[in-house]
């Protein structure tokens, strides 16, 4: 019984409290950490991903839920670590060099959290070689870099140019989003893709790394 | 000659200072603050007064704006022209141009910018209702504290206000532009205000309306200015050009 309507609803209504006592409740019946995250918060944060799609519901929303979300992993990531098990996916997320915007970066990084990813966040205002610097600690599939200024948003630019001297371009998926960004101009920088939104960016870090499996 | 001018309230002094020492007869759009939090939106607003500009025979339409986070891609010309100062946002038009504002920039990270349009129209004591009806629904992020409790609850609305200005965190420092219109020392003061109040490094730097001079002077090198001719479409090309027209 890993599914828990309770942790569902909880993420689903923005309740971090009842978010973590569902947890809590369900860990202490016996539910299987993981299974709790594929069954009951994935399904859950997939849902807010299409409530806001159709526009019911709003930033706010998106980031309460992401909130909820955050206060049931506090109960699971050490139960993860403990048993040595792992996401399948790591992402690296940051706000570009020069640009200090995280509410788009913060959401993003919560839903694909909310979606069954290990995200690393660099925060905001990331230098390129920091970037180059995590790619090679942490090995992650994806690097996500986000900006809303048009002013910082050659910095994207610079990050995958200083991916590639570093040599590590090849062995991560590279997503780029934020207000002023598009399918465009990830083609002309050479991203592998584009999202316009959180839920968006979800869709596309499955689909680039199945297409990529391929 | 005839022109349009169609400018963001933001620069309204500097607008009016420079309207009155140029050659040509301009007629005036002054647009409410705020079109550029609506990111592409704001080229709905903005294409119709140019479309209905159009008919009354210009010379030019002249846009007191920027690339303002691509809200003016986009914008078509009818059968007037269109100029557009070559600079990403507000900062660089008053700053004199991208280049002035990119070595700023890169020397002063983590810097929030204030003007004198800035203080006057868009400070907390005297904030103006959203504009357009499509802002309102869209940011939380322009709520107060009160009204996201109301809606959220206590415990999430206080963290969504928190996350909303968290960012002001992530700042060091403000810069004020003296722009040369001020007729006292009372936006300068605001602004030093608010960097105290917040902690932050204040800096001022002088501004010049030499951008807004040239716009309605009719003076538009190619390096300043895009001139759109009729027919033709605003792109972003955020390279040293930073729009071109297609």
């Amino acid at each position: 019984m890993a599914q828990s309507k309770e942790l569902y609803d909880a993420i689903l209504n923005g309740d971090a409290k009842k978010a973590y006592a569902a947890t809590q409740a369900a860990l202490e019946a016996g539910a299987d950490p993981m299974q709790l995250i594929a069954e009951s918060m994935v399904p859950a944060m997939e849902e807010v991903g299409n409530l806001f799609e159709c526009e019911e519901y709003f930033v706010p929303e998106l980031l309460l839920a992401g909130r909820a979300m955050k206060s049931a992993m506090e109960l699971i990531k050490p139960l993860l670590a403990a048993s040595g098990q792992k996401m399948a996916v790591r992402v690296i997320i940051g706000t570009v060099k020069g640009d200090l915007h995280d509410i788009g970066k913060n959401i993003v990084a919560s839903m694909l959290e909310g979606s069954g990813f290990e995200v690393i966040d660099l925060g905001s205002d990331v230098a390129p070689e920091v970037f180059v610097a995590a790619v090679k600690e942490r090995n992650p599939q994806v690097v996500c870099l986000s900006a809303l200024l048009t002013v910082t948003m050659p910095a994207m630019k610079t990050t995958i140019e200083a991916l590639n001297t570093a040599g590590v371009r090849t062995q991560v998926k590279v997503l780029i989003g934020g207000a002023p960004v598009t399918s465009q101009y990830a083609k002309e920088i050479g991203a592998d893709g584009y999202s316009e939104n959180a839920s968006g960016a979800v869709s596309l870090v499955k689909n680039l790394l199945t297409l990529g499996a391929a | 000659m005839r022109f349009k001018v169609i400018f963001c309230q933001v620069f309204t002094r500097e607008m009016e200072s420079v309207i009155s020492r140029s050659p040509h007869s301009i007629e005036v759009e002054n647009v409410p603050m705020g079109l550029h939090d609506l990111g592409m939106e704001m080229h709905s607003h903005l294409q119709e007064r140019i479309d209905k500009a159009d008919a009354d025979g210009y010379d030019a339409i002249l846009l007191g704006y920027a690339l303002c986070g691509r809200g003016t891609e986009g914008l078509r010309a009818g059968k007037t022209q269109l100029v557009l100062p070559r600079v990403h946002d507000c900062i660089g038009l008053l700053m004199g141009g991208h280049n002035t504002y990119q070595s700023y920039f890169e020397d002063h990270p983590g810097v929030y910018y204030r003007s004198p349009g800035w203080i006057e129209y868009q400070t907390a004591g005297r904030r103006l209702e959203p504009a357009f009806a499509s802002q309102r629904n869209l940011l939380g992020e322009r709520r107060t504290e009160e009204e996201l409790v109301a809606q959220y609850g206590e415990e999430n609305g206080k963290f969504l206000f928190e996350q909303f200005n968290a960012y002001r965190r992530h700042y060091s420092g403000l810069t004020y532009i003296s722009t040369g219109v001020e007729t006292n020392d009372a936006s300068r003061n605001k602004a030093q205000a608010e960097a105290t109040k917040e902690g932050w490094v204040f800096d001022e730097v002088m501004g010049t309306l030499s951008l807004l001079e040239r716009l309605v002077n009719g003076e538009w090198d190619v390096a300043s200015f895009l001139v759109v001719p009729p027919g033709a479409t605003i792109r972003a090309t955020l390279g040293d050009g930073i729009v071109d027209a297609v």
